[in-house]
């Protein structure tokens, strides 16, 4: 009777963060798709699983990768963090390795290069009233 | 009265059974990657509406995960046991093609399928009869060459009980 990995029958699983009040612990939502057997349409059917985090670097919305522990670590907790495969609002592109947001790269965008002359004389005369506030307070 | 939805076909389980993608072992977790708009991602769209329903039926413990719009290239990727990651770029590749290239990198060949089929075959035995779930006829009288049920053709006299019994009796 071996059983070199996993007291648990999911070896590795893909899930969303929702929840990190635990001290090194991240809640994990694991949705599966089930077969309705009467409409025979595939739903989401949504597990929570504890996973060990010892850094602590998760937060509420990362998609991370578990693996399971080869022994319980806890009454509840079976998995550890293996990798963050999506960080929440900081989202890289596999494929080109450049960071995203929705459907477009965020490398490209710069304030700079869009601001006309206009814009510039307003923002440094701004700048010249905020200097003098700062002199005489 | 038709069926509902937009291709109710796919709602089907002739059509759940006739996916050919069966994975490897060694596959635990295909996560897909895909944009709802944008010429790009139309193969990948039409991958997802209509061939996942096949794969995840013929791989019951593959955990699936879609994410709609999180990249600007859509793109499948696959976790497998020994902790390798299989990246797959859909960009403008067609939902046949995309079923076809992960049949030929992740899928059992049709080999292998084959042998698994004949080792299940085996272990059933086609002659037995009993419970619907193991045989294939549940009584005695379903086999061909056999007395027919007498529920739908009466027995002939000699073997009925009774008569037996009567001519016990005289004798």
């Amino acid at each position: 009777m071996s059983v070199p990995r996993g007291a648990v029958h999911a070896k590795w699983i893909v899930g969303k963060v929702i929840g990190t009040k635990m001290q090194k612990t991240a809640k994990v939502r694991v949705t599966r798709l089930v077969l309705d057997p009467y409409l025979l349409k595939f739903f989401n059917k949504r597990k929570t699983y504890f996973a060990h985090d010892p850094l602590q670097q998760c937060v509420v919305g990362d998609i991370v990768l578990l693996k399971a522990l080869p022994e319980r670590r806890s009454k509840h907790v079976k998995h550890e963090l293996a990798e963050i495969v999506f960080k929440v609002g900081n989202v890289i592109d596999p494929i080109t390795g450049k960071p995203c947001a929705g459907t477009r790269f965020l490398e490209n965008l710069s304030d700079s290069e869009n601001l006309t002359e206009a814009d510039t004389t307003y923002l440094s005369e701004k700048l010249q009233e905020l200097k003098v506030c700062s002199t005489e307070g | 009265m038709p069926m509902k939805g937009r291709f109710p076909i796919r709602r089907t389980l002739q059509y759940l059974s006739q996916g050919d993608v069966v994975f490897k072992r060694s596959v635990k977790v295909m996560t897909v990657n895909y944009n709802t708009a944008g010429e790009l991602s139309e193969g990948a769209r039409k991958f997802v509406f209509f061939n996942v329903p096949q794969i995840q039926y013929k791989n019951p413990w593959v955990q699936i995960m879609l994410f709609r719009n999180m990249t600007p290239s859509p793109f499948l990727r696959f976790y497998l046991d020994n902790g390798e990651q299989v990246l797959v770029d859909v960009e403008d590749k067609t939902n046949k093609e995309i079923t076809e290239h992960i049949k030929k990198i992740l899928g059992k060949s049709k080999e292998t399928l084959e042998k698994e089929e004949r080792e299940r075959k085996k272990l059933s035995h086609p002659a037995t009869f009993g419970p619907k779930k193991y045989h294939l006829r549940e009584c005695m009288c379903e086999i061909e060459g056999q007395v027919p049920c007498p529920a739908f053709v009466p027995l002939p006299k000699e073997m009925r009980g009774k008569y037996k019994a009567a001519t016990k009796n005289e004798a």
